[in-house]
């Protein structure tokens, strides 16, 4: 993520990476469009910096990659793997859990 | 792309990234650059301006290899918590993983040497040639010990790109830790303990092997950078 995203949003680039991945198999370009057109730019990785991430996840064995060529193009493409999808279900859990009680406390400000 | 991939890719390896990591982190980020050009284009700028575009998304690719190496040290537990691992384990863990390596070696060779049979131990404890060469075995498997624990530390250092300092903390607190303990092998006994009396050469030769170890590292790091800034000036 960008590095002025407060630490609060540490964690998150993991759930969205997962989520995109859950969906189908991406290479790094497409991963970083993919957050920042349907996050509404609210959230971005900076340029080249996921691949450090992709790393991590594939050394955790959460993601898979292969490199192949499509389309005359050579790309490496990630994918989720079970351990990254029973991750995810983790994260996802935990957003909500999270999310709720905080949407809790600001309704009840609010109101 | 010389302007933008080069300097990238120098920068890693003057960084201390793994060179695996630099071959796909700039394969990854030139197809990265690539894509950004082919939307530029398909944007209707001309070659030469969808480049420059690519370019300025990218960033600067010194600060770019900045921050690769930052998120890379931080993929690892190794490279975010570096002074746990290589200022303040590496002096919990080196007395218990040399007396492991040490005991490995001796096993080893007791089994080699005497295929795991007391009594030929024994009778060689007796021998005073033979005797000779348990002596050389221990000291050999010894040395053995020492280099390996620092090399671990040092294949860590390496692996979660941390920089050269952390790796020659790890290699001094072996190096300390090879100058005040011994293992001392008499007829039918065998002893490992700990002694602060600096006047035995011994201590002072197993002190010099993880010194000696992380120069060589120094040493081929740095013709491995000038190496590839030599190719790359080619």
């Amino acid at each position: 993520m960008k590095k002025t995203n407060p630490s609060f949003l540490n964690g998150i680039p993991e759930l969205l990476v997962l989520r995109l991945l859950s969906r189908r198999e991406m290479y790094g370009y497409q991963i970083v469009e993919e957050i920042r057109t349907r996050t509404g730019e609210a959230l971005s990785f900076g340029e080249g910096c996921i691949y450090p991430y992709l790393h991590y996840l594939e050394a955790e064995k959460q993601v898979s990659s292969q490199r192949r060529e499509v389309e005359g193009r050579n790309r490496n493409y990630y994918k989720l793997t079970a351990r990254g999808r029973k991750r995810l279900e983790e994260l996802t859990t935990e957003w909500k859990r999270v999310t709720t009680g905080v949407s809790l406390l600001m309704e009840e400000q609010y109101a | 792309m010389p302007d933008f991939i080069e300097p990238l890719r120098r920068r890693l390896v003057e960084l201390g990234c793994p060179l695996a990591q630099v071959r796909r982190l700039v394969r990854e980020v030139a197809d990265h650059r690539e894509d950004l050009k082919q939307a530029a284009l398909s944007e209707g700028l001309s070659g030469a301006d969808a480049e420059a575009r690519a370019n300025a998304q990218l960033g600067d690719p010194l600060v770019l290899a900045e921050h690769l190496m930052a998120a890379l040290r931080r993929s690892s537990w190794w490279g975010r918590h570096f002074v746990i691992g290589f200022g303040v384990l590496p002096i919990l863990a080196v007395p218990v993983l040399w007396t492991l390596f040490l005991m490995l070696g001796l096993s080893l060779e007791f089994a080699l040497g005497f295929g795991w049979d007391w009594k030929k131990l024994h009778v060689a404890a007796d021998n005073p040639v033979a005797f000779h060469h348990l002596v050389l075995a221990l000291h050999g498997a010894d040395y053995v010990a020492i280099a390996l624990v620092t090399l671990l530390f040092c294949w860590l250092a390496r692996r979660s790109a941390v920089s050269l300092k952390w790796m020659v903390t790890s290699c001094a607190i072996c190096s300390l830790y090879a100058l005040i303990t011994w293992g001392r092998i008499e007829p039918h006994s065998f002893t490992l303990g700990f002694t602060i009396s600096l006047s035995m050469t011994q201590q002072w030769i197993r002190a010099a092997i993880p010194l000696l170890i992380a120069g060589a590292i120094y040493i081929l790091r740095r013709r491995t950078t000038h190496g590839f800034q030599e190719k790359v000036a080619v």
